[in-house]
């Protein structure tokens, strides 16, 4: 009997401190800014986002804050991993994380994800019923995001992007590649994507446009996630004798691809997106196979480059916080939604989301990228190919160990050069 | 002639990496559902090996294998020999271990792509105007000749005959003096060990992540049950089905649809015939 | 008879005899022995949405915790019952989700009326699939099962049906969440009645019989295949309402609804809180989904965790965590003999 009883305490008094607990936690975020971070943190897309935010936050807190109306407060970052990006993993548990931030963490703001964008999508509900200000800055590459915004405004005003997408992507690589189209004589483009909406999407509107500006597009073939074996693809493009090899991968089986292009010597010029070729670890990974692949990081500032004054100061900053240069696509854009936000507070006068969203549809600063400033309608970062007027992209192409700049000219550091054995 | 030699390296392949979990339930009826879980980690060690450790690549090759196989070995000894016989526990057993090993080694670091291990032969050469890279060349070659090794080895050496005794009657196997749960553990440690084998050949054709572990494990699921769980020479008609399917599919239908034709295949295979092709299970065991 | 060794046996507790006749209403300490547990259950669960009250995260999270013990539940009832192990919970799910986005937001049927007739549709849908299966025995039907999300996966992936990789989004949330938590505590409660009563009776019997020995049932004319059909119905009808429910509460319905946590955790739950008596499934998940949420910090970490917890009940303690409660509290051991 004695023993049941001195059970029956401990039980409770486990019960009380768990219960205790919970809401010591909640209660302890009161004075900062908390910026919420859901990410998928094992995942290039996750930490990425998760270090230019967490950069961003300790300059500014080391420089002494936000102003929010005369009172001068930190910011303070939780990050939550929604695991989104793993392939067995509900949006469910990325839509908790969400609402775990909301309700337990108390975040005033949420920055970064979710990053897969069926998450990030039905995420919207719940901001809006919320009422919390959101910046997307890595992972979502489709346009349905913000055209949910345009088209429901009232509903969706909450959510901001401060990330490229398919769209605007697309438009890059088309005038890019007619300034080769010009430059080399080439002809004709081979597509192969992956079997995601956003990729395919991708793939499906290079498709019309390249057509529209006189390239022959040979063919297009979707790959599904975990393909392996790209042989018989890739025999295609050779004897269909393709100048220009058009990928728009997310899968890490992408390497194999590049690898087998290295090594069977096909005389066509890889350019897309993959997001294999992204980190700088990538050369070594492909012992130098990966070389003359061009890659589009998206958003400027991805890897060094001069776009705007900022820009090498903040990969300084970068290399030195985290040991190595800006990886992914998500990392720029994170940092700059951080200071972007910053700015809009301290316009606003108080961390209001109404007031905030008022502000942060006037931003106008010089970021790392470019001009930061949104579509009023559509919460959309506006795009430009010269940095003084919007957003600018990075298109790199892998030069002897290194991310080179090529595109848009106005910062190009680089001339796209061609693989020897295709001279 | 792509379609032949494209066709021939993917099932090989494909083989081969079905071989070790075939090779398992073969001999102890036992599904290895961390056989997945096994094939990432030996590139895991192997990738240790020669980039933190500094060894030579083929040092590292057979510590990676030999490690793989010892845990394999280790898993069977303390966790499966005591839930032999039910087989609902074994399956749930084996895929929340291999679960375990595959989000474990994420937690522990294995993220992004830049994991890759070297490969074996540079370059590439044409076959029929054909251009292929040596390193698929060289899985091919190595595909056949570990076949044919089993082969001999399980006809000609003591412990291969025990094995093949094993899968042919366990009873009666027992009844000469074999023991069954030795025998056991020497099959499930040269399962793991065909794994490891199977990975350092061809993950040096990409890279190493995580996510390889359930597709391997989906294959080698897909193949075990058309070929018949429990046939090794099924096993290969059936990676050579899928092989050549799947690039059928890609030459003309279209490449979108070539992970759906494995899933379907199974599908087909249990509507069909439930025992596989060269399935040995009684019929009448598998029907009400 | 003796033989000189101590071993252990296990008698019947005073309080268990003494509350099995007639006069348990004379004593209110032999009526709380009874009704304890029961009111525990009963109560704990409806009371639990006003104690957590001021965390409305857990609220969220009860929910959760009610669509997986559902699913436990169905896997349970699949598994323990009639003898077929179903390893691909997240079929329903993904089934029922969709269903009811089609029926909430292209059909535009209610809140109230789109869960169950997606729950019907699902449990129509899934039973057919999985109808040719059915003739077959052994490990069969569980690789069938895992497969099947797989496949819709892929498939919707591949031919961009119901919304592709985007999913359907836009679907009516509940009109508060006193009535999100408490309408699925209440379908819980009443599933978990409702089945423990069916299988007291003749048609249970019957199912049991399947698990143990489904030739003699064939041989006493009983057509198998039609009892097991009836189960996968009755199952995949749960499994689906947990699926509708989760749909509206997310208010959107997609991809990943085929993932496969929703797979594991209800055979986790099954292994850990003791198969065969269906509430050893709630207490599973009881204890699965909140551990999850505490550590979920660790991310990937907790997977590692609960998959090695499970291993270790499997190999350990494969009876469970309810049948052993039920045990200590009805009986006491001690050693006996020599």
């Amino acid at each position: 009997m004695g023993k049941r009883f001195g059970k029956n305490v401990w039980a409770v008094l486990f019960l009380a401190l768990c219960v205790g607990g919970i809401s010591g936690v909640a209660a302890a975020a009161e004075q900062p800014i908390v910026i919420g971070a859901p990410l998928a943190t094992a995942f290039l897309y996750g930490w990425d986002a998760e270090r230019g935010i967490k950069l961003a936050v300790e300059e500014i807190n080391a420089a002494g804050g936000v102003n929010v109306g005369g009172k001068k407060r930190p910011f303070a970052v939780e990050v939550i991993d929604t695991r989104d990006l793993e392939p067995g993993v509900p949006v469910s548990e990325a839509l908790l994380g969400v609402e775990k931030l909301i309700l337990e963490k108390k975040a005033d703001f949420i920055v970064g994800g979710p990053v897969r964008s069926e998450a990030a999508l039905a995420a919207m509900d719940l901001l809006s019923k919320y009422k919390k200000v959101s910046i997307l800055t890595t992972g979502v590459l489709t346009p349905a995001y913000h055209k949910k915004v345009e088209g429901n405004y009232d509903k969706y005003k909450y959510c901001f992007r401060i990330t490229s997408h398919v769209g605007v992507m697309a438009n890059e690589f088309i005038t890019f590649l007619g300034d080769i189209k010009k430059g080399h004589g080439f002809n004709k483009v081979y597509i192969m994507v992956q079997d995601v909406e956003h990729a395919r999407k991708g793939g499906e509107f290079m498709k019309k446009m390249l057509g529209d500006k006189g390239w022959e597009v040979v063919d297009m073939k979707v790959y599904p996630t975990g393909t392996t074996d790209f042989s018989v693809g890739l025999r295609d493009a050779a004897q269909k004798k393709a100048d220009i090899l058009f990928l728009w991968m997310d899968m890490p089986e992408s390497s194999i691809l590049l690898k087998q292009w290295s090594t069977t010597k096909m005389k066509s010029l890889p350019v897309g997106f993959v997001n294999a070729a992204e980190q700088p670890g990538f050369w070594n990974a492909t012992e130098g196979k990966g070389e003359y692949l061009i890659v589009n990081l998206v958003n400027g500032g991805n890897a060094p480059a001069n776009i705007t004054p900022w820009t090498m100061k903040f990969a300084k900053a970068y290399q030195k916080r985290w040991g190595l240069e800006p990886e992914g696509y998500g990392t720029s854009s994170s940092y700059m939604a951080v200071y972007t936000l910053k700015e809009a507070i301290e316009k606003a006068g108080t961390i209001d989301s109404d007031a905030v969203i008022i502000a942060l549809e006037n931003s106008n600063l010089m970021g790392v990228y470019g001009k930061i400033s949104f579509d009023k309608k559509s919460h959309q970062v506006i795009p430009s190919l010269d940095p003084a007027q919007g957003a600018v992209t990075s298109i790199v192409q892998w030069q002897k160990g290194k991310r080179v700049q090529v595109f848009p000219p106005m910062t190009a550091e680089g001339k796209v050069l061609l693989p020897p054995w295709m001279k | 002639m792509e379609i032949l030699l494209f066709g021939i390296i993917n099932s090989v392949t494909l083989s081969l990496t079905a071989l070790g979990f075939t090779l398992v339930y073969s001999i102890s009826r036992l599904p290895n559902f961390a056989h997945g879980a096994l094939y990432v980690t030996s590139g895991y060690i192997v990738w240790l090996c020669v980039n933190t450790l500094g060894m030579n690549y083929f040092a590292g090759i057979a510590v990676g294998i030999a490690a793989t196989a010892i845990i394999g070995a280790l898993m069977y000894r303390l966790i499966i020999q005591r839930i032999r016989g039910m087989q609902i526990s074994e399956i749930i057993a084996t895929y929340a271990i291999g679960l375990a090993i595959i989000e474990g080694l994420r937690w522990g670091g294995l993220r992004g792509s830049t994991f890759t291990l070297p490969s074996f032969l540079a370059g590439s050469m044409k076959i029929g105007g054909i251009a292929v890279d040596n390193q698929r060349l060289f899985v091919l070659g190595s595909g056949v000749v570990v076949f044919a090794a089993l082969g001999l080895f399980v006809k000609y050496t003591k412990t291969g005959l025990a094995l093949k005794a094993i899968a042919q009657d366990e009873r009666a196997a027992m009844m000469l003096g074999i023991d069954s749960d030795r025998k056991a553990l020497v099959s499930f440690a040269l399962g793991s060990g065909l794994s490891a084998f199977a990975a350092v050949l061809i993950l040096p054709l990409g890279s190493i992540v995580v996510e390889t572990g359930y597709n391997v494990l989906i294959y080698s699921i897909a193949i075990s049950i058309i070929g018949g769980l429990g046939s090794w020479g099924g096993a290969v008609v059936a990676s050579f089905l899928i092989g050549f399917a799947q690039i059928l599919t890609e030459v003309f239908l279209s490449t979108q649809y070539t992970m759906v034709i494995s899933l379907l295949a199974i599908i087909f295979t249990l509507l069909i015939k439930p025992s596989g092709i060269f399935g040995k299970q009684k019929e009448l065991d598998d029907r009400v | 008879m003796s033989d000189g060794r101590a071993r252990k046996e296990r008698i019947d507790r005073g309080i268990k005899v003494r509350s099995d006749g007639l006069y348990a209403v004379s004593s209110l300490r032999e009526m709380l022995y009874l009704s304890g547990p029961r009111i525990l259950l009963i109560a704990g669960l409806l009371l639990l949405p006003l104690l957590l009250d001021p965390h409305p995260y857990w609220r969220r999270v009860i929910n959760i915790l009610c669509v997986y013990a559902l699913l436990a539940i169905a896997f349970d009832f699949l598994a323990n019952c009639v003898g077929l192990v179903c390893l691909g919970g997240s079929m329903f799910i993904g089934l029922g989700g969709y269903f009811a986005a089609v029926f909430n937001v292209h059909l535009h049927l209610s809140v109230y009326l789109s869960i169950p007739a997606a729950a019907l549709a699902g449990a129509v849908a899934s039973t057919l699939l999985i109808l040719p299966c059915l003739s077959l025995r052994g490990v069969y039907f569980a690789i069938v099962t895992l497969m099947y999300p797989l496949l819709f996966t892929r498939v919707i992936e591949a031919f961009d049906l119901l919304g592709g990789s985007n999913g359907i989004t836009g679907l009516d949330s509940f009109p508060g969440s006193n009535i999100e938590n408490y309408s699925i505590l209440l379908t819980l409660l009443a599933v978990l009645f409702g089945l423990r009563r069916l299988l007291n009776e003749d048609i249970g019997l019957v199912m049991h019989a399947v698990k143990d020995n489904d030739q003699s049932v064939r041989a006493s004319g009983i057509d198998v295949v039609r009892i097991k059909t009836l189960a996968v119905f009755i199952a995949s009808f749960i499994g689906c309402l947990g699926g509708a429910y989760l749909a509206h509460v997310y208010m959107w319905a997609g991809l990943s609804l085929f993932a496969l946590d929703f797979s594991i955790i209800p055979i986790a739950a099954v292994t850990i809180g003791g198969g065969g008596i269906l509430f050893g499934a709630v207490v599973g998940c009881l204890i699965l989904v909140p551990l999850s949420e505490f550590l979920r910090f660790f991310g990937t970490f907790r997977i590692v965790l609960y998959c090695t917890a499970l291993t270790a009940f499997i190999v350990f303690k494969s009876e469970g965590l309810m049948p052993y409660c039920a045990r200590k509290y009805q009986q006491f051991e001690r050693w006996a003999g020599a």
